[in-house]
């Protein structure tokens, strides 16, 4: 009954273009890992459910590259370079790569020829087997995260739409020195009795620590007045890094696939396996450069995720994106390369909108849901074809 | 004739049920005893998914949350009627009612996912059970009359383990008269060659429409047992991982095969408590060295390697190839300390020190790749336990390993 | 198999089965049938345990001692989700019984901890204590968790065996029975010192809530912080949610900015807490922010990089609190693991405070069986742990204790402010 009004009143306008900037920006890491699902499914016909637990070994590479760079635990390293992040970056994708041809060779390629159903199991075996084998010899208690320092491209920007009154600007100002002065205060007080603190106040100081509190917080109300009073979008470095780096790979991958004799060996393989073999196609070199090209690519996203997120690292930290981004390659067309980018970027702005409607409780089912929707009114995902497949 | 035969079969499986009933409760404490109704429930799970994935051939990979539909509908009703309202319904009648509710509620969300799979395929149909699954752990997650995501507790406690094996027993007879019966075939026919079939005669749509709800039906009743054996149910029962486990458990034993799918149930809802009861010598809990982990694993990997070759060649006779497989395992297992030594050197794996516990999913793991490896077509592949088989087995002597082992 | 061919068969089967059952449900079952031994006194799952009101008895036998080493079990998450948390609780657990074996058991006999693995999913540590119980434990101690005790504590209660849960802090978790104890503050103490806090000491006024929708912790905190802060007269202008595993809080973080809060209280644990410190930052926000116990964790820190600078949390104890007890306890740990010299969280102090209540109570016991134990951990009173004084005597099974504030800085967590049981207004 007040579902309708509840809905329009949760709706802030001014932040949506932001929430559609993040949307997309998050939707970029989902298309990174997609790609591998949807290479290897376009190769093989097998969802890879070991991709995701490549994905977080990619993470622990990076972790372990910026130990290496000086950024360990207990270290106080706090400048770094694009050069570091570059490192990291290569050893993450180099790595992946090495164990994504590994679990190929010595679990799916025995498999080849077998029902679909059993490599399936298989890849959930190894899945599971890299999760809690993995927890075994990696460090995840506490889980650990990269440190902030190794990133000096920390912080974010500001793109005003509307600028917003210059009288807030000027309140800002004048309300600055006041709040300097009662804070000084409060501080003298403090320097001068050491053995109170500021939580622990004789009351006649009490007065000192309520106009400190209060000339502040006219400041930072004033301050978030100015912020939100006009329409921008704030954009962090790092999403913007994730998101250029992550075209730039798409760009170099749609390349290779589309312009090379091995990505055109590759795109034979995935339209007819036998065929291709039987005009001479090396099939197992193009499974092994599908694998690497895909475990590849989920090392760059892992990296930059852990990079610039500060996520922590877990032997499950692989779980959760792995499914988002097999749902959003099926949701493009599972085998379709532009399809899981679409897919991707869709599942990112889906769930960001679903937040901004004011229903971040229900944001992971979403995408199922539109999932769900697509999938009926298109069969074969967006890009996908929707022919008959014949098992 | 006929029907004293078929009067007397029904007896018997009741009689079955009340038999292991009696036993467990005698013989066992009550941790067995949960464990034995546990892998009743995952037992009925398993043979039901088969009927969607093995039997039919349709890709559903979220079983779970049928089986969690099942169990929050009877365990909140009973709530609300037992519970909070205090009335006093007889105990048994009652689960058996509230088993036909589950069982209907879930049935009725098998006949909406089961529309979807008109016009899906493979899997494409297998991301729609999986999002399914997670769309309804989402939504009872965040419905507080549901407990949230802390628990629907206070469910009135009916442990029945005789109820939870009746029901293993008849899902069982279903799936397997099922399949003596020309619709049964049907079935068969849809997973073997969708067109072919349909281009026979055969109602796809409906046949498939079925399966979803007579399996869904029938996790849904599992689900209302464990609501009412454990008393409090949590969104955390239900994940995505339970879904893969109950699948793994269809195809390790074999897809299709209803034999299959019960000795693997049985099989792995008992590893992990075996895994438990792994000790070491002082009986504080096992501790092995990250030399002795990796050493194992390295061997498995040979054996494995090596069984895989003599089996792909076809080399020597079937009788001899058993002795060898025996002769590889034997012959890994005593690599294994040799490992072991070689790997010593190595600071960081000669101080890990790993408790049994923490082996217990790697182990899962293991024989999961292990089996399919060897046997991608499950254990029993698509063979059926008969009596004419034990007949044959006991015939003419030992069967070759190729048959039974793997 | 066993019915013979043709569907109708089946049907036949099921009209015998609810025949049988009919009859079955009569006769044969009496004995070890034990239908609905826990229907509990309905109380709404939202209102606050009174502490003093008496519990439901439990009915069960207990297990006895009968010879060779006396048995206590714990249940720990070794692996999944809580691995941090869980491997602490059992290195304290397994501290506190060396310590008092060395000091030579009770009555010349040790005590022997039997470990059971939860891997932080409920119904495994649901088997893991029925596994001990069979065992023959005479008490059990764990978990960390609300879901599992939860679980666990049920089966411990029907069969008579004293649970004495480490970390968990949901309410209305001693509503199980008079066997569920627990050695830590709950949720309805927990939220109203972060309120009380945030409202009387830092001046904050609108708080927005950052709840992790998939763990009951969160759920239960954020609602009795949010209860007490406006009873105060402070304004929650906005809750998000996220789970448990979520990388990115941009979106809901962009929400929450243009409620223009002066505070946000993230309840859930710090391996998210962490990284949305950083992201809060870089998302232009200028608050405070507030959390509970979950935030405990060396690598917070790390994780939080500079944005969780200056910010404050409640917890149980402090290692760098200036108490003998904290002092002693942190040698004995270095002693006895000296590669890990530091409890990482304070799991460590909570697992060694439960299971040290269980063996004080085990010397005071008036015999070595499961019920005397059990109103021997009812009669603990004032007993000195290392997270403060823990009096179980007349509370329900849920201690009094007291949290404090600690505000994380570069060198690591900082006393704040101490709240008493009593000093609270909730």
């Amino acid at each position: 009954m007040h579902l309708v009004p509840n809905l329009l009143a949760a709706l802030n306008f001014s932040t949506l273009p932001e929430q559609l900037v993040n949307g997309l920006l998050l939707g970029a890491i989902y298309a990174l890992i997609a790609l591998g699902y949807t290479m290897v499914y376009g190769v093989l016909r097998l969802i890879n459910f070991a991709h995701g637990e490549v994905y977080m070994l990619g993470a622990y590479v990076a972790l372990f590259a910026s130990y290496h760079l000086g950024f360990g635990p207990n270290s106080t390293a706090t400048s770094s370079s694009l050069a570091n992040l570059l490192i990291m970056l290569f050893a993450s994708m180099s790595i992946c790569a090495l164990i994504g041809v590994i679990i190929e060779r010595f679990a799916y390629r025995p498999m080849r020829g077998q029902s679909r159903i059993a490599s399936l199991i298989t890849a959930i075996g190894v899945s599971l087997l890299l999760q809690y084998g993995g927890a075994l010899f990696l460090p995840n208690s506490p889980p650990p995260s990269i440190s902030e320092n190794v990133n000096p491209y920390r912080g974010s920007f500001v793109v005003p739409l509307s600028s917003p009154p210059p009288s807030l600007a000027i309140a800002v100002k004048q309300l600055g020195p006041e709040a300097e002065t009662k804070n000084k205060a409060l501080q003298d007080y403090l320097a001068s009795h050491p053995n109170e603190s500021e939580f622990s106040l004789s009351p006649a100081a009490q007065p000192l620590k309520d106009q400190a509190q209060d000339a502040q917080r006219k400041l930072d109300d004033a301050k978030r007045e100015l912020a939100n009073s006009g329409v921008n979008i704030t954009i962090r470095n790092g999403d913007v890094i994730i998101f250029f780096t992550s075209m730039v790979l798409m760009i170099v991958l749609t390349y290779l696939v589309r312009y090379t004799k091995r990505g055109r060996a590759m795109r034979a393989v995935s339209h007819d396996f036998d065929s291709a073999a039987l005009m001479g196609i090396n099939v197992n070199s193009i499974i092994t450069f599908t694998f690497v090209l895909g475990s590849a690519l989920a090392g760059a996203g892992a990296m930059m995720q852990a990079t610039f997120k500060g996520t922590t690292i877990t032997t499950f930290f692989g779980l959760l994106p792995g499914v988002k981004a097999f749902v959003a390659a099926v949701l493009g067309g599972i085998g379709n390369i532009p399809g899981a980018v679409l897919g991707g970027l869709l599942m990112g702005l889906a769930e960001t909108i679903m937040v901004w409607m004011g229903y971040s409780r229900y944001a992971d089912a979403i995408a199922f849901v539109i999932l769900i929707l697509v999938l009926l009114l298109r069969p074969g995902g967006l890009l996908g074809s929707d022919k008959v497949e014949k098992v | 004739m006929f029907w004293p035969k078929r009067i007397g079969s029904g007896i018997a499986a009741i009689a079955v049920c009340f038999l292991i009933d009696s036993i467990t409760h005698h013989s066992f404490g009550s941790y067995e005893q949960r464990i034995i109704a546990l892998v009743g429930i995952y037992v009925t799970l398993a043979v039901s998914l088969n009927l969607i994935n093995g039997i039919t051939g349709q890709f559903s990979i979220g079983h779970a949350a049928f089986y969690q539909v099942g169990a929050y509908l009877a365990g909140f009703i009973s709530r609300r009627y037992i519970t909070d309202a205090g009335h006093t319904p007889p105990p048994v009648l009652w689960l058996i009612g509230m088993i036909l509710v589950a069982a209907a509620g879930a049935s009725i969300a098998g006949f909406i996912v089961g529309l979807p799979s008109l016009r899906l395929k493979g899997d494409y149909l297998a991301i729609v059970t999986l999002g399914f699954g997670e769309i309804i752990r989402i939504l009872v997650q965040n419905t507080d009359a549901l407990g949230g995501s802390y628990a629907l507790d206070k469910i009135p406690k009916i442990q029945e383990i005789w109820l939870i094996w009746l029901l293993a027993f008849i899902c069982i007879a279903v799936c397997r008269n099922l399949l003596k019966t020309a619709r049964g075939l049907t079935f068969l026919a849809v997973r073997e060659d969708e067109i072919a079939s349909s281009a026979m005669g055969v109602n796809v749509t409906r046949v498939k429409v079925t399966a979803f709800v007579l399996g869904s039906a029938f996790a849904g009743a599992a689900g209302a047992l464990l609501a009412h054996y454990e008393g409090l149910i949590t969104p955390a029962t239900f994940t995505m991982d339970v879904s893969f486990i109950i699948l793994t458990m269809v195809v390790l034993g074999g897809t299709g095969s209803i034999t299959g799918s019960v000795v693997s149930a049985i099989f792995l809802s008992y590893l992990p408590e075996y895994l438990r009861t792994l000790k070491g010598g002082d009986g504080q809990p096992l501790v092995v060295s990250g030399t002795a982990v990796v050493a194992a694993l390295i061997v498995t990997v040979l054996a494995v390697a090596a069984i895989k070759t003599v089996l792909n060649r076809h080399l020597f006779t079937p009788q001899k190839r058993g002795l060898i497989y025996v002769g590889i395992i034997i012959g890994a297992a005593m690599l294994e300390p040799l490992f072991s030594l070689l790997l010593h050197p190595v600071p960081m794996l000669a101080n890990m020190q790993v408790a049994a516990a923490q082996l217990r999913m790697v182990i899962f793991a293991v024989t999961l790749i292990v089996l399919m490896l060897l046997r991608p077509q499950g254990v029993f592949a698509h063979h059926e336990f008969s009596w004419d088989w034990v007949k044959k087995i006991l015939g003419k002597g030992p069967v070759p390993s190729t048959e039974v082992s793997a | 198999m066993i019915i013979s061919s043709n569907k109708s068969t089946f049907k036949l089967a099921a009209a015998a089965a609810v025949l049988f059952a009919m009859i079955g449900c009569d006769t044969g079952k009496a004995p070890d049938n034990k239908p609905d031994t826990t229907t509990p006194a309905s109380t709404s799952p939202t209102a606050p345990a009174a502490s003093t009101a008496s519990r439901k008895s439990s009915t069960g036998e207990g297990n006895k001692y009968t010879s060779g080493k006396i048995l206590i079990g714990l249940v720990a998450s070794e692996n999944g989700d809580l691995r941090p948390w869980g491997v602490d609780c059992e290195a304290g657990a397994k501290l506190a019984v060396a310590e008092f074996n060395k000091a030579g058991g009770v009555g010349g006999k040790e005590v022997e901890l039997r470990i059971e693995d939860s891997a932080s999913k409920p119904e495994q540590g649901k088997s893991a204590a029925e596994k001990l119980i069979g065992d023959g434990v005479l008490a059990v101690i764990g978990e960390v968790a609300s879901g599992i005790t939860a679980q666990m504590g049920q089966s411990c209660f029907e069969k008579g065996i004293p649970d004495v849960a480490v970390g968990a802090t949901k309410t209305t978790l001693t509503d199980i029975g008079n066997t569920q104890f627990r050695v830590c503050y709950t949720d309805a103490f927990q939220g109203p010192v972060m309120a009380n806090f945030a409202f009387k000491e830092l001046g904050l006024k609108n708080v927005a809530l950052m709840t992790d929708k998939k763990q009951p912790y969160s759920t239960g905190l954020s609602e009795s912080f949010k209860a007490t802060f406006e009873k105060l007269g402070g304004k929650i202008v906005d809750e998000q949610f996220y789970e448990t595993g979520q990388t990115d809080f941009k979106a809901q973080l962009t929400n929450l900015k243009a409620k223009s809060p002066d505070g946000i209280f993230a309840s859930g644990y710090f391996p998210e807490v962490g990284p949305m410190a950083r992201q809060v930052k870089e998302a232009g926000l200028t608050v405070k922010m507030l959390g509970g116990d979950g935030w405990d964790s060396s690598e917070i820190l790390n994780t939080g990089g500079e944005a969780i600078i200056g910010q404050f949390f409640c917890n149980h104890y402090n290692n760098h609190e200036d108490r003998p007890a904290v002092k002693t306890f942190l040698d004995k740990w270095k002693a006895a693991y000296p590669n890990n010299p530091v409890p990482a969280t304070t799991m460590g102090a909570l697992g060694y405070d439960a299971t040290s209540v269980v063996l004080d109570a085990l010397k005071r016991s008036k015999s070595l069986d499961s019920k005397a134990l059990r109103d021997a951990i009812e009669d603990t009173d004032n007993f000195a742990g290392v997270s403060g004084a823990i009096t179980l005597k007349g509370n329900g099974g849920n201690p009094p204790k007291r949290a404090i504030v600690v505000k994380l800085t570069k060198g690591g967590q900082v006393f704040a402010k101490a709240y008493e049981p009593n000093e609270v207004v909730k």
